[in-house]
């Protein structure tokens, strides 16, 4: 019952994201598209370019889906809403999200073709980039929660959100998050205008499908994730608790959008010159900074 | 008997990745041997700490510390092949004739 | 105590049917993705051993390990696509002998020693970590510590062995 519930919720927050994407980028408001366009596409005939690596072109899509599936199975909607509670649930998202890289690498090494297998090894030198910020950031959460369990790290928030309690971590998860779900000033696997779709020009048909339902689910993943992690989860007054992890997750999304519309597409190197010489000292710095806040709060609450 | 299961899986393991470690030319599938091997070895630090002392965690360091080796083979590995793969052109062991003493 | 030898036979298996993958396809990307999915299987054991922090770890972390050796693979490859059925081993008879007198050699020691009376019960996954932080926190903590500057030094050497010479940039400059 639970995970219907939650996949039920996955899938209305993809519809809902994909047409926020289509509104932000095409400035009109269609709430059909996302069901005409999905319908179309599973209308088409899906081609097989020649010589693919069968194996992972047909995985590649699949993969994506379920990792971003899985990382929504240890994020909590409400108490007692959550598909399985596990004890190292931070890190489990972390082992999940891992996949949405080995996804791309496999979807753009499949099909056999120059501008896929560029986006699929970029996403690669991307990972590189994000990945330790993503980790880093979330063991400040952790410190501050004295556990790995989603549920126990909102209920660490009930009083002051970490969004408040740690910006710096913030700030860094957000655009790693971002990265995650190759958003546009990340684009990098797809980037449409230089790479013709990258990782998805060679799909077409149902498999397109998947990968767009996919991406979409993945934000919502992300989006959630910062949620937790950050924003207090299903603490709020009046509503009910599922409402504003609804709610916030939705917010946090449509920042997401938004926000990637006026950056222009970040290069390679830059990305990782700024990852590694910005975002990796910031975020040791925010582990340090919860360090000693949660010494100096433990020592004045006993009476040294 | 589950504890058996596991070292059995270990021992193959390591003698999969042994075969591969001598038998490929290649410096990147050697080191894929190495942790095949590497796997084989925390399958039983694994299996040993769960089966003969689950509240002895030691063990579980011992595990993380394999981690830690399987990382830094990769890293000191393709570091030494950058280098190598700059100055000859390959990373091949059979072209690697004069690093012999 | 039955479904769980199953369920670890059942990854054990996919472990090593992934890893005789590794060997033996020609694609360079399609090996180390099998060594990928054979470690991960490797991780789902020791879930089934309810080691959840290690399998959850092992997971995570050969996903980007493994993906990085692809990328390594494509660079310093002849043949990465496998299209050319290259031969690329040496030694053959000797190093599957090697193989299973090595094999037989780590059974012999598992199945002769004794190994006494396994634990039924291992703790819970939250005991668990609890018990592993304060061991690399207190007992192991020098260990840990070395583990730790053993990577530092490793990446900056590996940093200085893999960097081109200012020399070496310039001439290619120059080429081109």
């Amino acid at each position: 019952m639970t995970t219907v519930l939650i996949i039920l919720a996955l899938l209305v927050g993809a519809y809902l994201v994909a047409v926020l994407e289509g509104w932000v980028s095409t400035g009109r408001f269609r709430p059909a598209a996302p069901v005409l366009s999905g319908v179309a596409l599973l209308g088409r005939e899906s081609l097989v370019p020649r010589k693919p690596d069968r194996i992972f072109f047909e995985v590649g899509p699949v993969l994506l889906l379920v990792s971003a599936v899985l990382a929504a199975a240890v994020l909590p909607l409400s108490p007692g809403l959550i598909i399985t509670d596990l004890a190292t649930g931070a890190l489990f998202v972390n082992a999940a999200l891992a996949y949405v890289m080995v996804a791309l690498l496999m979807a753009g090494w499949g099909p056999d073709g120059a501008y896929a297998m560029v986006g699929g090894f970029r996403f690669l030198g991307q990972l590189v980039g994000y990945s330790m910020p993503i980790v880093m950031t979330i063991v400040g959460v952790a410190m501050r929660a004295e556990s790995l369990v989603t549920t126990q790290i909102v209920e660490s928030q009930a009083t002051l959100p970490n969004a408040v309690y740690q910006p710096v971590g913030f700030v860094v998860f957000f655009v790693a998050a971002m990265s995650v779900c190759f958003l546009p000033p990340f684009d990098l696997p797809t980037a449409p205008g230089e790479l013709a779709g990258g990782v998805t020009a060679e799909y077409t048909g149902w498999r397109l499908a998947v990968m767009r339902l996919a991406r979409a689910v993945l934000v919502v993943t992300l989006a959630a994730s910062v949620t937790v992690f950050y924003l207090g989860g299903w603490n709020g007054p009046v509503l009910p608790p599922w409402a504003w992890t609804a709610a916030k997750t939705l917010a946090v999304a449509a920042v997401m959008l938004v926000a990637g519309r006026h950056v222009p597409r970040l290069r390679e190197e830059h990305l990782l010159a700024w990852y590694w010489k910005i975002a990796i000292p910031l975020a040791l710095l925010n582990i340090l900074y919860v360090g000693i806040v949660l010494i100096a709060g433990s020592s004045s609450s006993m009476s040294m | 008997m589950p504890l058996y299961v596991a070292l059995l899986v270990g021992a193959i393991m390591f003698g999969i990745g042994l075969y591969g470690a001598l038998s490929q030319t290649n410096l990147v599938m050697i080191m894929m041997g190495v942790e095949v091997m590497l796997g084989g070895a925390l399958v039983n630090l694994v299996a040993f700490w769960r089966f003969l002392h689950p509240t002895v965690y030691p063990g579980q360091t011992f595990f993380l510390i394999i981690m830690t080796v399987m990382a830094l083979d990769m890293a000191v590995g393709f570091g030494v092949g950058t280098a190598r793969f700059r100055a000859r052109g390959s990373v091949e062991a059979e072209e690697a004739g004069e690093l012999k003493g | 105590m039955i479904l769980q030898t199953a369920f670890m036979g059942l990854f054990g298996i996919a472990a090593i049917w992934f890893a005789v993958v590794v060997f033996r396809t020609h694609s360079m990307v399609r090996s180390a993705l099998a060594l990928l999915f054979s470690q991960a299987a490797l991780g789902a054991m020791f879930l089934a051993m309810q080691a959840e922090f290690l399998g959850v770890l092992q997971i995570m972390m050969m996903a980007t390990e493994m993906a990085i050796m692809a990328i390594f693979m494509v660079m310093f490859m002849m043949d990465p696509g496998g299209l050319g059925q290259m031969e690329m081993t040496h030694q053959k008879r000797l190093s599957q002998a090697a193989g299973v007198i090595g094999a037989f050699a780590a059974l012999g020691i598992a199945f002769l020693a004794g190994w006494g009376n396994p634990a039924a019960t291992a703790p819970g996954p939250q005991a668990q970590l609890r018990g592993l932080g304060l061991d690399l926190m207190e007992r192991s903590m020098l260990i840990f510590e070395t583990a730790g500057v053993t990577i530092l030094t490793a990446m900056v050497a590996a940093t200085a062995v893999a960097v081109a010479t200012r020399s070496a940039t310039k001439r290619k400059e120059d080429r081109e």
